[in-house]
């Protein structure tokens, strides 16, 4: 267990949500900000200057890389002249790192579910 | 604020970014920040703009300083130069300007306290123009 979390880390909120929205197709830069805030109601708005810090430490760590413009990413065009936008990617590590990262999820909902019911049978 | 005030706020702060940052993404930057302008408010993304700053210009904080000035690049040696002092100057009122407007929306603050397991905890909520929150929350 510690030798996963050494190897992948706990995200922060706008690491997982960029990733999130990369592991639904390849997208620019500003398709994630779009994608983010789709997936989060419009609750979460990642600013570009937060956008493009952690795409660099993302890329940087080899989670992101560069990907040519897909057909399934012009059809969720948000702005015309696509073809001239960056996209971006998932590598595999970057898979891994997002499914690690929701398998620590996933146990932290559980142990805090658990907890509930504690604290509701400790109540009652 | 005026829209094209606004632009070369954010142009300005772009250029202040470390020249790799800038060839890299500040293009982009500035196409979000043109679509993104009128939805979200220029106060948050100046403020965005003026964080992302902050962090890249920490980041390399222990390579000699590299300064993008309008054209070119100028290598600074490590201290406190006069172009440095002008650009944290600029930066600092950018973000003054921009916490301002972000402070003089209305109902910006909700401050709440509520206990859990016997203990009480602060939560104070920032809600920006562009329905961004940041929940702080401590328990003394």
């Amino acid at each position: 267990m510690k030798s996963e979390t050494a190897k992948n880390p706990p995200l922060s909120s706008a690491t997982l949500n960029i990733l999130l929205a990369l592991a639904g197709g390849n997208l620019h830069g500003y398709g994630i900000i779009k994608e983010v805030a789709r997936n989060s109601d419009g609750h979460y708005r990642l600013g570009p200057g937060t956008l493009y810090d952690n795409l660099k430490k993302l890329m940087d760590s080899g989670l992101v890389s560069d990907a040519p413009p897909s057909s399934s990413s012009k059809r969720r065009s948000v702005t015309t002249k696509e073809d001239d936008r960056r996209f971006y990617t998932l590598t595999k590590e970057g898979k891994d790192a997002l499914a690690a990262e929701v398998d620590r999820l996933q146990t932290v909902v559980t142990q805090a579910r658990s907890r509930l019911r504690e604290a509701r049978v400790g109540r009652a | 604020m005026n829209s094209m005030v606004s632009r070369f706020a954010y142009r300005l702060l772009l250029r202040l970014h470390p020249v790799s940052f800038q060839d890299e993404f500040g293009a982009e930057m500035l196409w979000i920040f043109d679509e993104e302008h009128q939805q979200a408010g220029v106060a948050p993304l100046l403020l965005d703009g003026a964080i992302s700053l902050l962090r890249q210009r920490c980041r390399i904080q222990s390579d000699p300083g590299q300064l993008s000035i309008t054209s070119g690049t100028i290598i600074t040696g490590p201290g406190l130069g006069p172009l440095r002092l002008l650009q944290g100057g600029i930066t600092f009122s950018l973000i003054f300007v921009s916490l301002i407007q972000l402070l003089s929306h209305p109902n910006l603050f909700t401050v709440s306290v509520r206990w859990a397991d016997r203990v009480p905890c602060y939560t104070l909520t920032l809600q920006a123009p562009s329905h961004a929150e940041v929940v702080l929350e401590t328990t003394p």
